[in-house]
């Protein structure tokens, strides 16, 4: 019970803070010397989510991957054009609601924009157990959730990887991208 | 003086030998070594660039994740990883857009480095360019210097290994042709101070030794033949010498020494008289009645006649007294030294004595004969040969005019106290 309430009050204290953020970070940052920032950023997040992709293993090889947006994302304009990875596989994205009960079917992989700490939940709830890659964009400690957490700034787009999430996925990785998000996670 | 000058030119026979072997060696360790070497720095630098090669694919498969992901930080150091451990000079990694992701460099500097990079550009191929591939598409590619570090030992080596078995072939080669100078030499220096005592000394009693070389040792054979030969045409030619000298300077009659040889003694015995101031006697003897003889009795009387004569003359003499046929029945006889003028009229009258004996002739019969002697002494009667000579015959004729067979001293105005000639 305590958990749980604790849980909640988290929820809304992020969620406040989220609203706050959403509410007061765009207006800042909507400027036109972020903007070129914004487009060089949404072109490395491409890159590194086509990256990981890349050395991503399903257990069924899905053709087209089918890529979901949920939640609201700040650098997926790029990925939400659609194209061809580097392998020559189809890339099908769309964007879902972060409570449709139809996630763990309909993706692959799901790219994760801001949620609240419930709506999270609930979302990896609905995905556990179904070999789907999830990526969160937002600054997320990693230990529990996505398989991979984005680390966005100007110079590079880093990522983590939760070797747990990883595992339980059933989504093989290829060792070498652990390997380079490990000498990450230990370089700063 | 053109000849000596070409002589001192000539190589000798050791310089010859050492210069062959000498060059022999070097050619032989020079093309051994060179194309050795050639052949070791090209299968080097084929397996070289195949290792530089091999080190950009290895490069290529660690840097792949971090190029793909374009993390600048991550391909440095996986770069840096393996190149450090490889004979990689400098390593470049460069993304699908042709940007400089990553570079490493080796730090070394200094004369070897400047060498190294010196054989590395001219021996490999450079800079060894490899693509990146992920997923069948390139996404970058890698440029790879090569260190050239082993090229450079090994051609050092390989030119250390040149230089040293040079040096040791060298010597080898000195050595070796030492050993056969004096194989050759010995032989030939035995023949060469043999030859030099056959030319100086005369002496053909020497020979070569034996060698162990095939053609020498026929040289020395043949030089030996050649020995025997000459020693036995030496020998010969020494006993036709003193017979031919006995002959020219004796009377092939009697034995007794000619008149050249007499004159020869005359003269020389009267130089060795006035330096020691010594007395001679000379005596002039003539055989009496021969020309009657010669015509009576024939020359085979009158030659036998004289030979007797001769022997009975000889058998009067001191052993230092010379006794000459200076022609026909006239005889000579030179007394020295002499002591006293006694002396030299003793002996004329036992020589006259010993003519009193008939001279007994082969044929059985014995013929009467005898001498007229005519003394003249030295340096009274004259002082030099062809005076004392005069003298004598003067003597002679004097005593042949007074009493035949007797004998008679000069009497020249020199002569002091003329002595009565005795029977």
């Amino acid at each position: 019970m305590h958990v749980a309430a604790r849980r909640v009050t988290s929820c809304a204290v992020s969620l406040l803070l989220a609203v706050l953020f959403i509410a007061t970070g765009p207006a800042r940052a909507d400027t036109a010397t972020t903007n070129a920032q914004a487009q060089q950023r949404a072109k490395a997040v491409t890159q590194v989510v086509l990256g990981i992709f890349s050395y991503a293993r399903w257990p069924v090889e899905p053709s087209p991957l089918r890529l979901c947006l949920v939640g609201p994302t700040e650098y997926a304009d790029d990925l939400i054009k659609g194209q061809v990875q580097e392998s020559g596989r189809p890339l099908q994205v769309k964007r879902l609601l972060a409570d449709d009960s139809q996630v763990a079917q309909a993706c692959d992989a799901i790219y994760i924009g801001k949620l609240d700490q419930r709506q999270r939940d609930k979302l990896f709830e609905r995905v556990s157990g179904y070999p789907v890659l999830s990526i969160s964009e937002s600054n997320d400690p990693c230990t529990i959730g996505s398989l991979f957490c984005l680390r966005v700034s100007d110079q590079q787009v880093a990522f983590e990887v939760n070797l747990d999430s990883v595992a339980r996925s059933g989504v093989r990785i290829h060792p070498s991208v652990l390997q380079l998000s490990r000498r990450r996670a230990v370089q700063p | 003086m053109k000849p000596t000058r070409k002589r001192s030119l000539r190589p000798t026979l050791r310089s010859v030998l050492g210069r062959a072997h000498l060059n022999v060696a070097l050619l032989a360790v020079g093309l051994a070594g060179i194309s050795l070497t050639l052949l070791g720095v090209l299968a080097l630098s084929v397996y070289a660039n195949h290792n530089l090669q091999l080190i950009a694919r290895s490069i290529s498969y660690t840097v792949e994740a971090a190029v793909v992901f374009d993390d600048s930080a991550a391909a440095s150091e996986a770069l840096a990883l393996i190149a450090s451990a490889e004979e990689v000079a400098e390593a470049r990694v460069f993304n699908g857009e042709g940007e400089q992701l990553a570079r490493w460099q080796r730090a070394d500097s200094g004369m070897l480095a400047l060498l190294e990079t010196q054989v590395a550009r001219a021996l490999l191929d450079e800079p060894a360019k490899l693509p990146i591939m992920h997923q069948q598409q390139q996404i970058g590619r890698i440029e790879l210097v090569g260190q050239g570090r082993s090229l450079l030992l090994f051609m050092l080596g390989g030119l250390a290994g040149i230089l040293c078995c040079t040096v040791l072939s060298a010597l080898a080669a000195q050595y070796l042709s030492r050993r056969l100078l004096g194989d050759i030499t010995r032989p030939l220096r035995g023949l060469a101070s043999v030859a030099h005592a056959a030319r100086r000394e005369r002496s053909f009693d020497r020979r070569v030794p034996e060698t162990a070389i095939a053609e020498l040792n026929e040289l020395g054979n043949d030089f030996n033949a050649l020995l025997d030969e000459l020693e036995v045409w030496q020998s010969h030619l020494q006993s036709e010498n003193q017979t031919l000298a006995h002959q020219a300077s004796h009377d092939s009659l009697t034995g007794l020494p000619n008149r050249a040889f007499f004159e020869g003694r005359l003269s020389r015995s009267v130089r060795n008289a006035a330096s020691q101031q010594d007395h001679m006697a000379l005596l002039f003897l003539d055989s009496d009645h021969f020309k009657q003889i010669n015509d009576t009795l024939g020359h085979a009387v009158g030659d036998e006649v004289l030979i007797s004569v001769a022997e009975r003359l000889r058998a009067q003499l001191r052993e230092h007294d010379l006794v000459a046929r200076l022609g026909g029945d006239e005889f000579a006889v030179l007394l020295t030294p002499l002591q006293t003028r006694r002396d030299a009229e003793h002996i004329a009258e036992k020589i006259v004595a010993s003519m009193k004996l008939p001279v007994q002739l082969d044929s059985g019969r014995s013929v009467a004969t005898s001498v007229s002697v005519g003394i003249a002494y030295y340096p009274e009667d004259g002082a030099d040969p062809a005076s004392l000579l005069n003298a004598a015959d003067a003597a002679m004729y004097q005593a042949k005019r007074k009493r035949r067979g007797h004998w008679q001293v000069a009497q020249t105005e020199r002569s002091a106290n003329p002595i009565d000639n005795r029977s």
